[in-house]
């Protein structure tokens, strides 16, 4: 029976260098890959932070009078529909819908 | 002798057979060996553990030590679309130490040729000085390569993080400011100091960057048609609380640092605490309706033009105004007679106590510290009259929007909020006014925009169902009133569903010789001001910013 304590705990003493060692493969690779990670993710931000720039509302209006004026038009709310699909059908409604009591 | 050698070595064999006792102690040995292995264990893990949290502490100190920039660290914060509205980045400081300049002449030049707008003067003398300067900050990458390829010793490149504002003036009160220690000084950078030096997460706010655009864009425009001395709105949704847009005119850069001193730049949002006027009328009906005293449809004869208490005069500022009215045709008409007399007979308690609950009479917990505190005053019969009618109590424009939402949205109590949280978070609040008073109110609002009666008529914009009230006050001067005017109009939309409040307040407008308004409720438009109102000048910016935003807000704005 004490033996087998032992056997057992020998066991578990080797499952557990074995594991740790194998673990020890994946937490490098996971350092790795983060490490990877870290300036793709600085530059994503970056990015972003230009595209925020770029597509910010004062540019949009900006672009717009240089380029668009004259093609941009408004729309009233009132005329927008919405397309919605019910049971493979399609259903166009107005957006807004106008009280009845008004 | 071999005989016996061998009687010997039997004797031996057979006492070893027997000798059991030795077995034993063959296995205590053994187990003293295990303890003694579990001991030499024990203490290797303890000498192991021991290291590691050494090694731990250094790692963590050391960390501190090896970026010394760390210490200027701060989080982003974006707005509810993920859209940065401020954004640490690490930057360039270009020095120069004079002593190890070789050819002054020929670093002068090439300086000249990367950075054409510098003042040389004023280089060449510090130059002179021999000392260490800075030369230029936060320079782009392009010019950081130029100055480093002209392979001067001279020149020390500083690495070092700053916060960058890509959306410059438009979230300046919101965001607030920061000291050259990284410290916030005002705004939410003051008030969520700690957090943003601590959190790698960026801080998502509850509003909307094109709304937040659109509607400064029309407080910028109107200031110069009506040349008011400041202006501010404000979107929430009603529900829960969310600021969508919350704008104060005039405002700054913020990539500028610059030192604010004049008073006039005070967040007018927050911190302005105004005498808002008939805004207030909306509160004594709903009040009157709550303790069960009037319905909409209770009339008051008789009204008279002027009542007099004490030493101020309380007349009507429409003449033409009926002496008969229903509790609904006084909030219309704007009636300040029967809104003394509906306040009357709620009496002071009733009054304070509804005033109280929807939030306008104490100064108002928010994420910003800029708060104005509600001007304290003491309760007696005249002064009952006059905050049945909105004068002689101040209050915020925020508080106003809350008051607002919470008679619009049923009756539940909410907190304005700048930060985002998580849809789940929010819990429907207790309700705090009666059900049923909010769908007794939000059809006169609608009323007062959409029917000839009202003085709201120039916000009734197509396809929104803009509901809402007016406010015109004389501003408070030493020992009265002064001609000076704080115009408001406190607007609600959709009436049928409410979702959002729009406040919108204009502090000292004037009227406009040219301006051109298009009436909303009838053919036909009118050129000039015709009276310095709420009803000709901030109805008419917030008629303009719901034609703005409406679209967004009905098309693209997703309620999470």
């Amino acid at each position: 029976m004490k033996q087998l304590v032992l056997v057992v705990i020998f066991v578990l003493i080797l499952t557990t260098s074995l594991v740790k060692n194998s673990t020890k493969e994946i937490e490098d690779q996971i350092f790795v890959i983060n490490e990877n990670i870290r300036p793709l993710k600085s530059k994503l931000e970056d990015e972003l932070l230009e595209f925020n720039y770029l597509s910010s509302p004062e540019k949009l209006v900006q672009y717009q009078t240089r380029y668009f004026e004259k093609d941009l038009i408004k729309i009233e709310i009132m005329k927008i529909k919405e397309i919605t699909e019910n049971n493979e059908n399609l259903e166009i409604n107005d957006l807004i819908n106008k009280n009845d009591n008004e | 002798m071999t005989m016996n050698n061998r009687k010997n070595i039997i004797l031996e064999e057979y006492e070893n057979e027997f000798s059991y006792k030795k077995s034993k102690t063959n296995l205590d040995i053994q187990f003293n060996r295990i303890a003694f292995i579990f001991f030499v264990f024990v203490m290797i893990s303890i000498i192991y553990s021991v290291q590691l949290l050494h090694l731990g502490s250094l790692k963590s100190g050391g960390d501190a030590r090896s970026i010394p920039n760390i210490k200027d660290y701060r989080a982003d914060i974006v707005d509810r679309n993920g859209n940065y509205l401020v954004k640490t980045v690490s930057s360039i400081d270009i020095g120069i130490s004079p002593i190890e300049v070789i050819d002054k002449q020929k670093l002068l030049i090439n300086l000249k040729w990367i950075f054409p707008k510098k003042d040389y003067v004023k280089v060449e003398k510090k130059l002179n000085k021999n000392k260490f300067f800075k030369f230029e900050k936060t320079i782009s990458s392009s010019n950081y390569q130029k100055i480093m390829s002209l392979g001067d010793k001279s020149i020390r490149p500083e690495e070092r993080l700053t916060r960058i504002y890509p959306q410059k003036n438009l979230f300046s009160h919101i965001i607030g400011q920061i000291d050259n220690e990284n410290n916030g000084i005002s705004g939410l950078e003051k008030s969520f100091d700690e957090k943003l030096k601590q959190s790698n997460e960026p801080l998502k706010l509850t509003v909307d960057a094109d709304i937040q655009f659109l509607i400064r864009e029309e407080l910028v425009r109107f200031q110069s048609i009506f040349r008011s001395k400041g202006s501010a709105a404000i979107l929430m949704n009603v529900n829960n609380g969310e600021i969508i847009s919350m704008v104060s005119y005039p405002d700054f850069d913020l990539n500028k640092r610059e030192k604010i001193v004049d008073l006039n730049f005070i967040n007018r949002a927050t911190k302005g605490v105004y005498e808002l006027g008939s805004v207030f009328k909306t509160f004594t009906v709903a009040a009157g309706l709550e303790e069960g005293l009037i319905n909409t449809d209770t009339e008051f004869l008789n009204l008279e033009k002027r009542l007099k208490c004490g030493k101020n005069t309380i007349t009507e500022y429409d003449n033409k105004i009926p002496p008969d009215l229903t509790v609904e045709q006084i909030l219309i008409r704007s009636g300040n007679v029967g809104s003394v007399r509906i306040g009357q007979r709620l009496e002071i308690i009733k009054l304070k106590t509804f005033l109280e609950k929807i939030g306008v009479l104490k100064k108002i917990k928010f994420d910003i510290e800029e708060v104005g505190e509600p001007i304290p005053f003491k309760w007696g019969k005249c002064k009952l009259a006059t905050v049945s009618y909105g004068h002689g109590i101040t209050t915020t424009p925020l508080q106003l929007a809350k008051a607002y939402a919470i008679i619009s949205n049923g009756g539940f109590d909410i907190e304005p909020s700048l930060i985002k949280q998580d849809s789940e978070n929010y819990q429907k609040k207790k309700r705090i006014i009666k059900a049923g008073i909010s769908e007794k109110i939000t059809p006169i609002l609608r009323k007062i925009v959409a029917t000839k009666a009202g003085t709201a008529g120039l916000a009734n914009i197509d396809g929104y169902e803009v509901g809402g009230k007016t406010g015109t006050a004389n501003k408070t001067s030493i020992g009265g009133y002064s001609n000076a005017k704080v115009n408001t109009f406190a607007g609600i939309f959709p009436t049928s569903n409410p979702k959002y409040v729009l406040i919108v307040l204009l502090d000292e407008p004037k009227t406009s010789s040219d301006y051109v308004y298009e009436y909303k409720n009838k053919k036909g438009s009118y050129t000039g001001t015709p009276f310095n109102t709420a009803g000709w000048t901030s109805v008419e910016v917030a008629g303009k910013i719901i034609e703005k935003i409406g679209p967004i807000l009905a098309t693209k704005h997703i309620e999470n």
